[in-house]
């Protein structure tokens, strides 16, 4: 259940109904933290006198604003509370309009309003609101700013839209590249093909269709990464068709490998494993009862020891899964050169 | 070798870090737990077909660090399909499921060494399809204390008209398991569970506890039915173990368990459960259709 960010009633003639805000968009961007490469650290950030080099408390920092280079006004909290507009919890409707008539270049965010005691007068506006085919402008204060709105009926719930002010837009033209725009002149067998490009891409929107790739792939890289795979960062093709192996052949190097190395080198290889193992290997199930009394207590015995023998091994692993998934990839060369020792002495 | 492009039955996978040792002990390396997952998964898709699957990851191998994976990863290939299982704090979870051998091999190359299901299949979560009893050995105790509680488990069973299996859990104690295919609930399977446990302390109160102290552990084995539960998952028949040794959650007969009540070992590797399959076939294969009733309750 998320958390309501503003509660007040929406008010209108003598009408008020009480009302919460819930955030309509949950942006869904990376977020990295910063480390230092060198050992896996995170970033501080630390607040610093330009002059001296010294870090500055929290109590000392005042709000400057530059007359000139240089030059500061500076104003404290207690001056702006003077001026903050009051917290009044309603949401004046000023005037109901079109929604066509609101250019999308105004629209900025998006709130979710439920009814936030008696679900009644709240269904009446939204319905009043769908069949009068209206949206409503309104007025706000929420934390210490003036908020213009429309409030509009959306699948049987109210939405507000928050919108920026008139002069806080910025004109077209201001942009010195548009002048060209107006003096162009088109023939109509260029406008009459461009027309029919438009209407062959012509569609229903889905906006279900549209991901921020960027972010999926970023956030494959890290599931991958923090997997310990050794991630390249070169950007070659996908591998062809022809480099596609068969799963055994695949495997089949690596096994080997790794089944040789344990024989070439017995002894260090199976310091522990190989007696209960190999033991058991041998005992086809019905044969495992009769011999069993001989071996069963034997087996605790090997067992005592192994965990013993990786102590140093864990505690250097654990070493270096403490480190960062960011140090890791400053150093992709180590999960190798980790694996490459133990195979050895394996 | 850094990643090698493989094809399992039509799918492609790019497999990585295949040289990479992650059981240390025995020189284990992810290849051969990708061929063991390979070799296992026509046998193993049985049992966890339908299931919300829980990873167990361990991308540093067994001695490293792990983490359980209910969400299944965003970047899974698009023929691993995901189901809704038990939520969490964040809301739903779509677990992943493991129905083809490629499935399988894509798993193990995350290193998931241990997979783990609930009792339910995911079309109907208020259905635990078997009854699970959790064999846990106390300090003190280990496989063949724990074969003996199965064997009075069994005879429970047995007493009201119930087939029971049992396999080892691959790590210290084992897991029985009462298939029932049919219309149960979690509070019913876990009354009946409870209900077996508890029989089992009043017969042999110095052997069996049911209740989860650990203190109160030592010398006996804990019968844990807790694991009937909605959210709870249990690991999988024939899923590895993160052990020292390549171990395996292997299905055993009851000629086995008598035999480990007397001492026999009862632990298999990998490569013993592939060839014990290769002989004597799925033991656990009848737990996937049988249907038998609990007994159901008398008031009062």
């Amino acid at each position: 259940m998320p958390r309501a960010i503003w509660s007040g009633s929406i008010s209108f003639g003598l009408v008020s109904i009480p009302v919460k805000l819930y955030s309509a968009i949950s942006e869904k961007s990376v977020r990295f933290n910063q480390i230092d490469s060198r050992n896996g650290a995170r970033v501080r950030q630390m607040r610093v006198n330009a002059e001296t080099g010294e870090e500055v408390p929290y109590a000392e920092i005042v709000k400057g604003f530059e007359i000139a280079k240089d030059t500061y006004v500076t104003v404290t909290d207690e001056e702006l509370a003077a001026f903050a507009p009051d917290a009044t919890h309603s949401l004046d409707l000023e005037c109901f309009v079109d929604l066509d008539e609101i250019d999308p270049i105004f629209f900025d965010g998006a709130y979710h309003v439920a009814p936030s005691t008696v679900a009644k007068p709240y269904a009446l506006l939204v319905r009043a609101m769908e069949e009068a085919n209206k949206v409503a402008i309104a007025r706000f204060v929420m934390r210490s700013k003036e908020h213009v709105a429309v409030l509009r009926p959306r699948d049987g719930t109210l939405v507000l839209s928050m919108m920026v002010y008139a002069d806080e837009l910025n004109a077209a033209s201001d942009i010195g590249e548009f002048d060209d725009v107006a003096a162009v002149e088109v023939d109509q067998r260029e406008l009459a093909m461009a027309e029919s490009l438009i209407a062959s891409l012509s569609e229903a929107f889905e906006p279900e269709s549209y991901h921020d790739t960027y972010r999926d792939k970023v956030l494959d890289l890290v599931e991958r990464k923090s997997s310990g795979e050794v991630v390249r960062a070169d950007v070659t093709a996908a591998p062809s068709a022809d480099a596609v192996v068969d799963l055994m052949a695949a495997l089949e190097a690596s096994v080997r490998a790794a089944k040789a190395s344990r024989s070439r080198h017995p002894s260090a290889a199976t310091k522990r494993a190989p007696a209960p193992q190999q033991a058991a290997r041998k005992q086809p199930a019905a044969k495992q009862a009769q011999s069993a009394k001989k071996t069963a207590p034997k087996q605790p015995a090997p067992k005592q020891p192994a965990p013993k023998q990786p102590a140093a091994k864990q505690a250097q692993a654990a070493k270096q899964v403490a480190v960062s998934v960011a140090a890791r990839k400053a150093a992709p060369r180590k999960s190798a050169a980790k694996s490459s020792p133990v195979r050895k002495s394996a | 070798m850094a990643s090698v492009v493989t094809e399992v039955d039509g799918r492609s996978l790019t497999l990585s870090n295949l040289d990479k040792v992650l059981y240390p002990a025995t020189g284990t390396t992810k290849s051969e737990v990708i061929a063991y997952y390979a070799a296992i998964a026509p046998v193993m898709a049985r049992h966890t077909s339908g299931r919300c699957i829980t990873f167990r990851r361990f991308p540093d191998g067994v001695d490293g660090s792990s983490f359980f994976e209910k969400r299944c990863p965003s970047h899974r290939p698009d023929w691993v399909p995901v189901a809704v299982g038990p939520g969490d704090r964040r809301g739903i979870v779509e677990y992943c499921r493991l129905e083809e051998t490629a499935a399988f091999v894509w798993a193990a190359n995350l290193a998931a060494l241990e997979l783990h299901a609930p009792m339910a299949r995911c079309e109907d979560l208020d259905a635990p399809l078997m009854v699970v009893f959790d064999l846990d050995p106390g300090e003190g105790t280990g496989i063949a204390e724990c074969a003996r509680v199965a064997l009075d488990l069994r005879d429970i069973c047995q007493a009201v008209g119930l087939e029971m299996w049992a396999k080892t859990s691959g790590s210290k104690g084992m897991q029985c398991y009462v298939p029932l295919n049919s219309a149960h609930t979690h509070e019913h399977c876990s009354d009946f569970a409870h209900a077996a446990g508890r029989l089992l302390a009043q017969r042999r109160p110095t052997g069996v506890l049911t209740t989860m102290g650990k203190k109160d552990r030592v010398g006996k084995v804990f019968v844990d039915w807790s694991q009937n539960s909605r959210h709870k998952t249990t690991i999988c028949a024939y899923s590895l173990r993160a052990r020292p040794e390549p171990t395996v959650s292997c299905p055993v007969d009851w000629d086995e368990v008598a035999a480990a009540t007397e001492g026999a070992p009862m632990r298999f590797t990998s490569d013993e459960v592939l060839d014990r399959v290769q002989a004597r076939g799925d033991l656990f294969a009848p737990t996937v259709d049988l249907v038998q009733h609990l007994p159901v309750a008398k008031s009062g």
